[in-house]
């Protein structure tokens, strides 16, 4: 990681970078290819839907929090109600991940997502039922990170919001103060 | 599938969550008492815990969900405390690895029978949720599915078992033996999420289904 970006902002984590690019494009092009090459069903089963399920822990738990600052996850409180936690760093650490990375980030979540309708789109022209299941497990996978994450970047506006109004209310009342104790 | 700080915290992400918690908090309490909002001066980006550590929060996770639904222990008459911190990977595995079994036992239309076998336990989970939420009980679905993918574990041991012998009598055994364990599993999440008057209605299709499951372990040929 360079702490002193160059003038041209690079990717400041490329590993994580290239890590959520792989499973989502292994998964992609291994269910495209295999249907070219492999003709057991079972195995094109469980190993699009593995590298699916690999690609959505590794989004979840590690490039979401390194690459845009964002969480998200479910708890039981007592109550023993469920209760769906989202959550962003801080304004400034916000401000500094990289842009790039951002940008990645979100853009391979879509068009990962896009993909999958459109391989779904050709499996019900086909009347493949079977192909169209191992479509759905990997569009729910995908969607489900989408949504988790778009719910944390609301919470990150609603927190610049907030902070926003505090410091605003914060800065006029130093103000008053100050300009009392000069009297 | 949860990234959870749920009481008690695992060691192994504790740091990672301070650091993330800390931050936020930063920024949250520097409130109008202060002049500028007092941060902290800016901590270095919060160490991610290595993977490896992540990965194995995760398997000690399953573990000990699976101990606590299928195998005795003292929190079973309480559901909410058992399965608090409910996945999905485990019953990811256990459907995944029961559609194989079934598949290899078969000596025709493997595809068709993992695809089957793979369809109806997943929808199967879902629909019983349902059943259970529409009876006007009181479970949280994902903790349900999670739950009823759990109870899968004994009726994979039993289609292992009959994947190495072939015979029609132990077959018969063993899937009596397993399905009563995985009833005995589920009954007492599922009956105390509903009304005791409609504690069979919510029962009878989670038999049912494993019922059906344990016949396609011993019709399989």
């Amino acid at each position: 990681m360079d702490p002193n970006q160059p003038v041209q902002e690079n990717y400041a984590n490329p590993k994580t970078c290239f890590f959520h690019i792989l499973f989502k494009a292994a998964g992609l092009a291994f269910y495209i290819l295999s249907a070219l090459f492999i003709d057991n069903f079972v195995i094109i089963f469980v190993v699009t839907v593995l590298l699916a399920a690999l690609d959505f822990w590794v989004v979840k738990n590690v490039s979401g929090r390194i690459l845009v600052g964002l969480r998200w996850w479910n708890e039981i409180n007592d109550l023993g109600e469920s209760v769906w936690r989202f959550e962003c760093l801080d304004q400034e650490s916000l401000a500094r991940m990289n842009k790039k990375d951002s940008w990645l980030f979100w853009w391979t979540l879509y068009l990962t997502a896009a993909a999958w309708t459109v391989l779904g789109i050709f499996s019900l022209i086909r009347f493949q039922a079977d192909y169209l299941l191992v479509v759905g497990v990997c569009l729910t996978l995908s969607v489900a990170n989408i949504v988790g994450f778009t719910k944390c970047k609301k919470d990150a506006k609603k927190q610049i919001q907030a902070f926003a109004q505090q410091t605003i209310a914060s800065r006029v009342s130093s103000t008053i103060q100050s300009a009392f104790s000069v009297v | 599938m949860s990234l959870t700080d749920t009481v008690p915290l695992h060691a192994s992400s504790q740091s990672d969550i301070d650091e993330i918690e800390n931050l936020i908090n930063a920024s949250v309490h520097s409130g109008p008492a202060t002049v500028l909002p007092a941060r902290p001066p800016s901590p270095p980006r919060a160490q991610i815990p290595p993977v490896w550590d992540t990965v194995k929060r995760d398997l000690s996770r399953i573990v000990s969900n699976l101990k606590l639904v299928v195998f005795p222990n003292p929190y079973r008459e309480d559901p909410g405390k058992a399965l608090r911190d409910w996945d999905l990977w485990g019953p990811f595995f256990f459907i995944v690895f029961l559609g194989l079994t079934l598949s290899w036992s078969a000596s025709v239309k493997k595809s068709e029978v993992f695809a089957v076998a793979f369809a109806v336990l997943a929808a199967g989970a879902v629909i019983l949720t349902l059943n259970v939420l529409l009876l006007g009980g009181q479970i949280i679905f994902f903790q349900s599915l999670s739950l009823l993918g759990y109870c899968l574990f004994p009726l994979d041991v039993g289609a292992v078992i009959c994947l190495l012998k072939d015979n029609v009598i132990l077959k018969v055994i063993v899937v009596c033996v397993t399905l009563a364990w995985s009833s005995w599993a589920a009954y007492p999440f599922m009956s105390s999420a509903v009304n005791p008057r409609r504690k069979a209605l919510a029962l009878y299709p989670v038999f049912l289904m494993y019922v059906s499951v344990g016949f396609l372990i011993i019709a399989i040929d």
